[in-house]
């Protein structure tokens, strides 16, 4: 391995703000005309009825809560990565840091907007907001979902801090090697950076306390997240699993998102001499890691019910498990499990390769994972009279498909104007690559620049 | 004393011949939705008489059983509703206010009954069906959830008549559509809190039980078994 | 001028914007001055009666003020009318007792209904192609009565056929001395499920020609064959009513019901025992639970007097009919028979009834006649808790013969809200022998199978517009006459029918000479010799004499079902469904959409079969049904019905119409269509309950099963053990 000379570093982690090819256009058309749609069935959506979902008595939630927790799921890729990682000083994880609280946020806002999405008057959302209103009743705080949006928009907060302050010498980076416009936008969003050690020191001060500061706020989050369904008394919802459960599911879908993330910026951006195949590796031990919790989850919340034996809930296992929703579950027991731990635990298979698939499959399982929590127990409450199906429509369809596109887009967005990588860490560790330990040793020292 | 309202079900006088349902929609606006979504699972009754087979040929029975809203007096909904659009009266009703709901849903999903419903479009009357409805009732629009009041509307009429008139309210002076309409007197509405009621004798017979009692939710219906043959 | 005049010529030569804020000129609606004193808001409580069936109904009606769209002088505006909101029961109403069915509750929508005829209309199309043209009442009353003097003047007066739905109503007398006058014959009735078997037995057994009034409210146990009281047969509101009483209207005295089927009916539903029985063999078991009540002494024999005499072998002792041979023919095991019989006498009093399909088969007249003779037996005639005959002024109009229609031979034919293009099966060809017709006149409100025949049409006010009166044959130990005015005004350019018939009376060239000269006078008037005791009414006559009936006793034969069993396996039962009846009401979007009591079904067709029969043939639920008598096939949605027995399909009747209104037009299937013309040996009505029928799977689910209800079960794997 050799050192990349420093200016090399900053050449290959700023082309991409610099140059811009067709294919950027080409992308973001595409994409752009996607959200575009989504948007579009939205407001058809809005203005027609909700009446033109699936939804029906008594499924009353279905895909877009879905996409709600799965979002949100999804955004915890940053907290835990960075926050952790950062925390007891893991030195790989300085390449994947900035992609992944670039997703945590971008995944926030859209997961913050499903809840818009699914209200039935969702023109009045800011009923949500605590404001003393002419109507002289504040939002009800016994309801989980005031709770979602203290917690919600605190952690989007936080994150978007998390996210904005290591940026800040980056964009001094850039002001300093561009001219004209660019210069001026990255001088203003550099908020007069100049790399004073007294600067610094406040900086790893901040991101210190953020650090700390995100982590119970991120875990809170997914818990609130998860009470919406454990407050109710819903079969298989009322159970004092959900916290833990919706939060390691969360860490475990944000980690296969990341690791997709990673690898693909990897390879569209050349950044293959700043993430190497033990970064990814590495999140693919992590993504092991937490298909073996998930799995102990899943297999102590349905060894309680089914011993347990209370009909209701019985009811429910045994339509995911063997009734109408069983090829859904089994696809996702194999997506979350069978699959990533078969290829995860072979380091034959844990390639970049191995774990993107393994990725991919984990996010599709916990996206079943979520439906499956949702839907069956809704259709299927104490009066059987009332069971009842649910299929989704092209509307649900096409607004999940328009966010995916939208994550992509704002990512692409991003990359064009941040340096995905944070260039003042890599080269704060002198070293692109995180294998050595001396490496670490050296990360004591975050306050030096290197020439 | 404060009003508290209640209705008792009697199982065994029940025939299950669906007037209550004819007229719970007569009285209370709710929107025919046609048989597409009908077919979609978004038919409207606020009180439906829920059948269960038991047995199987020859040896088969059938029961009936009529189920409105509950009235919780802890009810689930309640807590959930971001907006307070389902809280709790003095009069122990759980009352929906329809301009405040947003339409999460939540409600709907928390209710062990599943007695809400949701308006899934604004409801069309074709004219002149538009006539027959009550100036009495709101015609809610899309996006809010609705459920059965207890016929709240006939409750403040009364209360308003017997305030104007110095006197209280009698027992039965106040029927809700569905215990109206029901020819062979299986449903009862009345106040709990009279010890002589009606529906405070029926609600102490031996045959009354709630319904998911046990999931604690203080629902103010009784239902009395039907009773077997000696 | 006084100022309600003032306030008339300007609210006619002005405007008035109604709604502010816009300023868009088109929305400024013409508000005319009412025609009545309304207060707006308050409610007012008006009479009247419920003519969805004959049961007769006293309701009470709530009436308010609305916006009526209306026209006048050509122009378009608003005026407010007070209009009927709500239907409730009359509380003191001897029928009705405060409650209504959900008929009842729904038939408001009959005027509100969005494809009322609003005008006459004259046939501009090929006939059958349901198109009209709007023509004024003169010109309507003028083409009717130019029929008519076209008919007396060739002296073809006999050649007027006057066709209604049978009613308990002067509207009936109304008709009947018009066509007397005229010289025509007299009014025939028509319509499904019409019990005119029961009739002719009771008439054979007690000397009554009507359908008889159970006093289940006092009775400790009703044992019922057939008859679906609670939910369609004869005066349901009153039954329901009786039912509530005799379960928990006495302190520790609650009654039993035995209900004796092949279909569990919603009664049925309700009962504490349910007792499958072969089809067509229902007397039977009544005479076998009467054998043993003579075999063990407990009842003297000439109890049954007149209606055991009926009953060949009952001075025997009905030797022919013990437990062990019930049980060969009936499929009711023999200790059952036993038993039941000694609940019968130890439950007392006790009540037998009888109704639907039992007697729909081609030996009906004997399982009636035996139900009759155990009631006989049982001493429950003219006592409290048994049976007993509403007090009568005279005969009730019904079907004169078995197919009226194949001798139809009418020039002109008068249709009064009656649709037997629907409500008889296609092998007796109506709607073949309408179209021969040259000329047809209905009056009403709506376009059906029947009135799109029509070529001229007069649409009668709806109910809660007119004059109506109703004297039920059954439901009331007491005579009851319910007489009430319109509780408001028309909403449209309709005339009530008998004010129409008094006009053409009195227009026609050869004026017919009526006692009425309005409809509110046919509907106050009152029948001559009208009973006005609570006692039974004597027979007039002997039960022989009218229709030259035989008085030999009956003996069971066994029914004859149309349809080899072998080519077609299964009994067919189609029945009168909650929703609507005879499929008179499948217009109203509130029954269409309420959940049918025993399958949840809305806005469906649907075929109901035994879980093993399904299984067997590899039926799922929803899956489509081709359902094939010897008369034709019909093809519906299965529903898994545990309440019938394998060889046995059923059908509900009330969709399937070709015709009728937005709602029900080409929804569903029409079982009645299938039918075969098998008879009742001896009164000739049609045997609905005696068609075979083979069953074939016919394609998956398309949708077209509409249910409420998830589950059937309440504890959907109890079956199931792990």
């Amino acid at each position: 391995m050799s050192d990349a000379p420093a200016n090399r570093l900053s050449d290959d982690l700023l082309r991409p703000l610099l140059q811009t090819s067709w294919r950027f256009y080409a992308l973001v058309a595409f994409l752009g005309s996607i959200v575009l749609m989504g948007l579009g069935t939205w407001a058809y959506q809005m203005y027609n009825g909700f009446g033109v979902t699936g939804i029906n008595n008594p499924i009353f939630w279905a895909v877009y809560v879905t996409n709600f927790v799965f979002w949100i799921g999804i955004s915890h890729a940053g907290m835990v990565i960075t926050a952790i990682l950062r925390l007891v000083n893991a030195g790989w994880r300085r390449p994947v840091t900035r992609c992944a609280e670039a997703i945590t946020v971008f995944a926030l806002m859209i997961g913050a907007l499903f809840p818009l999405i699914h209200l039935g008057r969702p023109w009045l959302f800011f009923w949500l907001i605590p404001y003393p209103s002419s109507r002289q009743i504040w939002p009800n705080f016994r309801s989980p979902l005031v709770w979602d949006f203290f917690a919600i928009s605190t952690y989007l907060t936080g994150s978007v801090l998390f996210l904005g302050l290591p940026m800040i010498p980056d964009f001094a980076l850039v002001r300093d090697r561009t001219t004209g416009w660019r210069r001026r936008i990255y001088g203003g969003l550099a908020l007069g950076w100049t790399g004073t050690p007294k600067q610094w020191h406040r900086l790893e001060s901040a991101m210190s306390i953020m650090a700390i500061a995100i982590l119970p706020v991120a875990i809170s989050v997914h818990t609130v997240v998860s009470f919406d369904f454990s407050m109710a008394p819903v079969p298989m919802w009322h159970s004092t699993i959900f916290g833990p459960y919706f939060v390691a599911g969360a860490i475990f879908s944000g980690i296969a998102g990341l690791l997709i993330v990673t690898a693909a910026l990897r390879k569209f951006l050349h950044l293959e001499e700043y993430v190497h195949p033990v970064h990814i590796q590495n999140l693919g031990k992590l993504l092991l890691l937490m298909s073996l919790l998930w799995a102990y989850f899943l297999f102590v919340e349905r060894l309680t019910v089914w011993y347990g034996n209370e009909s209701a809930e019985i009811a429910v296992l045994r339509v995911t498990q063997k009734g109408s929703f069983a090829p859904l579950y089994w696809t996702m027991v194999v997506c979350n499990f069978v699959m990533p731990f078969s290829i995860l635990s072979l380091k034959k298979l844990r390639t970049i390769t191995g774990c993107v698939i393994a990725s991919c499959g984990v996010l599709i399982g916990m996206w079943l994972e979520r439906f499956l929590i949702v839907v069956p127990s809704l259709g299927h409450k104490y009066l059987p009279y009332t069971w009842g199906t649910y299929r989704p429509r092209p509307v649900e369809i096409l607004i999940t498909i328009s966010t995916f596109a939208a994550l992509v887009l704002l990512y692409t967005l991003f990359v064009k104007f941040v340096p995905i990588i944070s260039i003042w860490e890599l080269r704060a560790a002198e070293h692109p690559s995180p294998a050595l330990l001396p490496a670490a040793a050296r990360e004591q020292a975050l306050g030096e620049t290197q020439a | 004393m404060a009003h508290r309202w209640g209705m008792a079900v009697d199982l065994d006088r029940c025939t299950g011949c669906g007037a209550c349902v004819a007229a719970c929609h007569a009285e209370n606006n709710i929107p025919t939705v046609g048989p597409d979504q009908a077919g979609r699972g978004r038919a409207m009754h606020w009180l439906r008489v829920e059948r269960y087979w038991e047995g199987d040929f020859p040896d088969v029975r059938l029961k009936f059983r009529p189920v409105m809203c509950q009235q919780c007096d802890a009810a689930p909904c309640e807590p959930v509703c971001p907006t307070y659009a389902s809280h709790h009266t003095d009069e122990g009703l759980n009352a929906q206010v329809y301009n405040r709901c947003i339409g999460t849903r939540y409600c709907a999903n928390a209710c062990p009954y599943n007695v809400r419903f949701f308006e899934f479009f604004n409801p069309q009357w074709p004219k002149p069906l538009h006539l027959q409805l009550n100036p009495d009732v709101s015609v809610r629009e899309v996006g809010v959830m609705e459920k059965c009041t207890f016929c709240v509307q006939r409750i403040t009429a009364a209360e308003i008549d017997a305030k104007a008139g110095k006197r209280e309210l009698k027992d039965g002076e106040i029927q809700t559509a569905c215990a109206q309409s029901c020819a062979a007197r299986a449903l009862v509405f009345g106040d709990l809190n009279d010890p002589d009621s009606d529906v405070s004798r029926l609600s102490r017979s031996p045959r009354g039980s709630k319904l998911l009692e046990d999931l604690g939710t203080l629902p103010k219906v009784t239902y009395l078994d039907r009773q077997t043959q000696v | 001028m006084d100022r309600r005049d003032f306030i008339k010529l300007t609210a006619i030569t002005g405007t008035s914007a109604t709604l502010a804020g816009c300023g868009n000129p088109e929305h400024q609606l013409i508000r005319f001055v009412p025609d009545e004193d309304i207060v707006p808001g308050i409610a007012e409580w008006k009479p009247s009666v419920c003519p969805l069936c004959r049961a007769g109904c006293g309701v009470t009606v709530r009436v308010m003020d609305a916006d009526v769209d209306t026209v006048r002088n050509g122009q378009a505006g608003v005026v407010a009318m007070s209009v009927a909101k709500k239907l409730e029961g009359q509380p003191a109403h001897p029928i009705s007792q405060g409650g209504l069915c959900p008929r009842g509750q729904a038939s408001i929508q009959v005027t509100y209904h969005p494809d009322r005829i609003t005008h006459p209309l004259k046939r501009s199309g090929a006939r059958g192609a349901g198109e009209f043209k709007e023509v004024t009442w003169d010109e309507a009353v003028a083409e009717l009565v130019g029929q008519l003097d076209t008919l007396a003047a060739a002296g073809d007066q006999t050649s007027l056929t006057y066709l209604s739905r049978p009613r308990c109503s002067r509207r009936l007398a109304l008709a009947a001395a018009f066509l007397e006058g005229f010289g025509a014959p007299a009014p025939i009735g028509f319509e499904p499920f019409s019990e005119d078997v029961l009739r002719r037995a009771n008439a054979i057994s007690f000397g009554h020609e009507q359908l008889p009034t159970p006093d289940i409210a006092r009775s400790r146990f009703v044992i019922a064959f057939g008859a679906d009281f609670l939910g369609t047969w004869n005066s349901p509101v009153a039954q329901n009513a009786a039912y509530g009483r005799m379960r928990q209207g006495q302190p520790q005295v609650r009654g039993k019901l035995v209900q004796v089927e092949s279909r569990m009916s919603l009664t049925g539903a309700n009962a504490d025992e349910w007792v499958p029985v072969k089809p067509g063999t229902e007397g039977v078991l009544a005479l076998g639970l009467a054998h043993v009540i003579l075999a063990n002494k407990l009842r003297p024999a000439d109890a049954a007097g007149r209606a055991g005499a009926a009953i060949d072998g009952w001075a025997g002792g009905l030797a022919d009919y013990t437990p062990a041979e019930v049980e060969t023919i009936t499929g009711v095991a023999a200790m059952r028979v036993e038993r039941l019989a000694r609940e019968l006498i130890d439950f007392h009093p006790s009540v037998a009834i009888i109704g639907g399909a039992p007697l729909a088969h081609t030996n009906s007249l004997f399982h009636a006649l035996a139900v009759n003779a155990l009631n006989g037996l049982l001493g429950s005639v003219g006592e409290p808790g048994g049976i007993f005959f509403t007090p009568q002024a005279g005969p009730q109009p019904s079907a004169l013969s078995p197919q009226p229609f194949d001798k139809l031979s009418a020039k002109v034919l008068l249709l009064d809200d009656v649709n037997p293009v629907f409500g008889a099966p296609k092998a007796w060809k109506v709607r073949e022998t309408l179209e021969k017709v040259p000329f047809i006149a209905s009056f009403g409100s709506f376009i059906d199978d029947t009135s799109v025949l029509a070529d001229l049409i007069l649409p009668d006010h709806s109910f809660l517009e007119s004059w109506v009166d109703s004297t039920p044959e059954s439901g009331s130990i007491e005579a009851v006459t319910t007489v009430a005015g319109p509780v408001m005004k028309p909403l449209y350019h309709t005339r009530a029918t008998p004010d129409v018939l008094i006009e053409l009376a009195g227009k026609l060239k050869a004026p017919v000479a009526l006692p009425w000269k309005t409809a509110e006078e046919v509907a106050k008037s009152q029948p001559p010799g009208a009973a006005r005791s609570s006692a039974l009414r004597e027979p007039q006559g002997t039960p022989s004499s009218s229709r030259g009936e035989r008085l030999a006793p009956r003996k069971y034969s066994e029914p004859t079902f149309d349809g080899d069993a072998a080519t077609y396996p299964f009994h067919f039962l189609p029945y009168a469904s909650q929703a609507f009846a005879d499929g008179s009401t499948a217009h109203l979007p509130w029954l269409q959409e309420m959940p049918d009591p025993l399958t949840s079904a809305m806005w469906s067709s649907w075929v109901e079969l035994n879980p093993l029969t399904a299984e067997r043939l590899k039926i799922a639920q929803g899956d489509l049904v081709d359902i094939t008598s010897p008369y034709g096939v019909v093809r519906a949605p299965a529903v898994i019905f545990p309440g019938l027995a394998p060889d046995v399909v059923a059908m509900p009747v009330g969709q399937g119409h070709e015709h009728f209104t937005r709602y029900a037009t080409g929804r569903g299937v029409n079982p009645i269509g299938i039918l075969a013309p098998a008879t009742d040996e001896e009164t000739g009505a049609l045997a609905w309950a005696a068609t075979r029928v083979k069953i074939a799977r016919a394609g998956d689910a398309d949708g077209s099963l509409i249910m409420f209800a998830g589950e059937m079960r309440e504890h959907p794997h109890g079956h199931e053990t792990r």
